[in-house]
């Protein structure tokens, strides 16, 4: 897979080595009550992820990927520990300032995209500008032009292919330039080519400095990444495994 | 982006908004018919009751002791206490003076009549009445008399319009055997014979049947009492009497006082022209003016319970419709959640949605609800009320009302949202857009 130059290997790896986390969980758990108790969801997870790393997240189902999205992506809060995004103790933060720190710091890849079906390729683009902050056409149209579908921009998703709606869908998670990609089995729900396509637009955002964390099932994906971290029944084992070199094979 | 979601959202589900829409829509247009028929009935209800009679009663305070059986005053007629008929153009600067519909005064006096052949005549009890006197200043125009304020009454001829006219009660004309256009001849005080032509035979179910009737300033000049008055009909167009209504002004707090004077009861309307006219005493018929306060209360009643249950109806179809249209776009708003955006700015979208709906059935369920009222009005009433379709339309489309009918349906709507936005907003987004494709 010759995805990227060796300049930006070389760019994502010094990045790596000098970064401060984006990422920091300090004995974070999340529990849910239950009818025969509590149900530990995450138990004490305790990880960092750099800023412009790409981590994979794996784990059968019910192991607390889900919970651990919705914690990196601000859409819910640890009941114990600490959990810092880009500097900010999220786990302190409620509400409004949580759905706009989520504005911010966090684009959404979907496995199964999520565009809004009466709207464009673009309008869905500029729905994210607009919960942001303010829409901007050209802006919305660079992106899409940046993942290679500025010439269908006027369509509705009901007229692209997967690969293309998916497009459209990191297009959308890019546009506010967040510094943190939370991709959710962003090939779960394309074929090989498409899959290809997709792996080949996140390798380059990553060596352009972006940082991904990937909840996959997905073998070949995961091997994408630098590091995989492996949950199981809510705890969580990481594997300091570089895969920069591998992609530019 | 706000607006372009609005309006691409408003025109999908179409199914469900339609029966949104068409329970606010039914909602609205009954609680415009009934608002309609409510501002209206109190003033029709007033004018069906008003042929039961005057519902006020002005008298001289001096003469509290008038007894009357069957309609028969036992005072002695000469020496008794007056009113001045020219003190009732006071009632044009009273308070509630517009609402007042009808004024009847009446002098009671005797006079001796007999044939033009028959030596000497016999005296016989006398009335003098205003009948389609001109009572309306530069602003009303009210033409009133004896005859609108006793609807009952059965005058075969005509009325009398001055001297040299009578009108002879039922009884009298009978024991006189005189009929409309005969001649009569009349000794007032002054002992002068003035003849007079029998314009009308009047039957009223009542003592006012043996009397011989003129016109009020006829008797007054026969009676040798210019001005004078014994008692005066008021018809009012007044509030149904309550607790409020029966307490003693001179006992309220100053506050409480000017919010008694200033509502038009019965009693705040004597009261007012116990004030303006010297001498007086006033009081409401209380059978009348009760009768009407049950009837508007019992009406006022059922149109609120007609009107809170047909809301209660829209407002769960509005939810039951609501609620399946959310659900179907849960995965719409896990994304708008996943994208930075905050409840309330969702709910402001779905909020606007409904409050957009429910412009849209009120609107039409306020032309809808108004042409009911008038439909209804124009029916129970009919047209022996001078109630046509056509005036009764005229009053139903009450442009006040529409703010009024768009606020409850606002209301109905945003009601019948909140528990399904609530629910929704409640979703944890993230396993919303794993489960959903």
């Amino acid at each position: 897979m010759k995805m990227v130059s060796e300049a930006q290997r070389q760019h994502a790896e010094a990045m790596l080595e000098g970064a401060a986390p984006v990422i920091e969980l300090l004995g974070v758990s999340r529990v849910y009550p239950s009818r025969s108790g509590v149900v530990h969801a995450l138990n004490d997870a305790s990880f960092t992820i750099g800023a412009s790393e790409w981590v994979a997240i794996t784990g059968p189902s019910g192991s607390g990927k889900s919970t651990l999205v919705n914690l990196l992506g601000c859409l819910d809060t640890p009941t114990a520990g600490t959990l810092r995004i880009d500097g900010t103790e999220v786990h302190t933060m409620g509400g409004g300032d949580l759905d706009r720190f989520r504005a911010d710091k966090v684009g959404f890849i979907f496995q199964q995209f999520h565009l809004i079906p009466y709207l464009s390729a673009l309008e869905n683009v500029m729905l994210a500008q607009y919960f942001h902050s303010m829409t901007n056409e050209s802006d919305a149209r660079a992106a899409l032009d940046r993942v290679g579908l500025s010439h269908r921009a006027e369509h509705l998703p009901s007229e692209l292919s997967g690969g293309e709606q998916q497009r459209v869908c990191i297009a959308r998670a890019l546009i506010n330039d967040p510094p943190i990609l939370l991709a959710d089995e962003p090939t779960g729900n394309l074929d090989a080519a498409n899959q290809r396509i997709v792996a080949e637009i996140l390798a380059e955002l990553h060596a352009n400095g972006h940082t991904i964390v990937m909840v996959t099932h997905d073998p070949e994906m995961a091997a994408l990444a630098q590091r995989k971290i492996a949950l199981s029944h809510g705890k969580v084992f990481c594997h300091p495994v570089s895969n920069v070199v591998k992609l530019s094979q | 982006m706000f607006l372009r979601m609005l309006g691409e959202s408003f025109v999908r589900q179409r199914r469900r908004k339609l029966l949104a829409g068409l329970a606010i829509l039914l909602g609205t247009t009954a609680v415009t018919a009934m608002l309609a028929l409510a501002t209206t009935i109190g003033d029709r209800i007033h004018r069906e009751l008003a042929v039961y009679g005057a519902n006020i009663t002005v008298y001289p305070k001096a003469d509290t002791l008038d007894v009357k059986i069957g309609g028969q005053t036992l005072r002695p007629t000469t020496g008794g206490v007056y009113l001045h008929a020219s003190d009732l153009e006071k009632l044009h600067g009273i308070f509630w003076a517009n609402n007042i519909t009808g004024l009847s005064p009446e002098l009671d006096s005797s006079i001796s009549l007999g044939k033009l052949d028959s030596v000497p005549p016999s005296p016989v009890p006398a009335a003098g009445f205003w009948f389609q006197h001109n009572f309306g200043d530069a602003k009303v125009k009210l033409i009133t008399g004896a005859t609108q304020l006793h609807p009952w009454w059965k005058l075969q001829g005509s009325a009398p319009q001055g001297s040299g006219q009578i009108v002879l009660g039922a009884t009298l004309a009978k024991s006189l055997k005189v009929g409309i256009g005969d001649r009569l001849m009349v000794l007032g005080v002054s002992d002068v014979a003035d003849p007079v032509t029998v314009t009308g035979i009047l039957t009223t179910g009542d003592a006012t049947e043996a009397k011989a009737i003129f016109e009020l300033s006829t008797l007054q000049q026969y009676a040798d009492l210019p001005d004078a008055v014994s008692r005066v009909d008021v018809s009012a167009r007044t509030k149904p009497e309550d607790a409020f209504a029966r307490k003693d002004p001179d006992t309220l707090s100053p506050k409480q006082r000017d919010l008694w004077y200033c509502r038009p009861y019965a009693n705040s309307i004597a009261y007012q022209i116990r004030e303006a006219i010297p001498g007086a005493a006033a009081e409401q018929v209380r059978q009348v003016e009760q009768s009407e306060g049950t009837i508007l209360e019992r009406i006022s009643g059922l149109m609120w319970l007609v009107s809170a249950a047909a809301m209660l109806a829209a407002a769960v179809a509005v939810s039951a419709a609501m609620a399946t249209a959310v659900l179907e776009r849960r995965t719409e708003i896990g994304l708008m959640r996943s994208l930075g955006a905050s409840k309330v700015r969702i709910a402001s979208l779905f909020y606007s949605e409904a409050g957009l709906l429910a412009l849209l059935g009120g609107i039409v369920g306020y032309g809808i609800g108004s042409l009911l009222a008038a439909l209804l009005t124009a029916r129970i009433f009919g047209e022996q009320s001078g109630i046509t379709l056509r005036v009764a339309m005229a009053h139903a489309f009450n442009p006040a009302l529409l703010p009024v009918v768009l606020g409850i349906a606002l209301l109905v709507a945003i009601a019948g949202s909140t528990a399904s936005i609530r629910s929704a907003l409640r979703m944890d987004p993230s396993a919303v857009l794993r489960n959903n494709a």
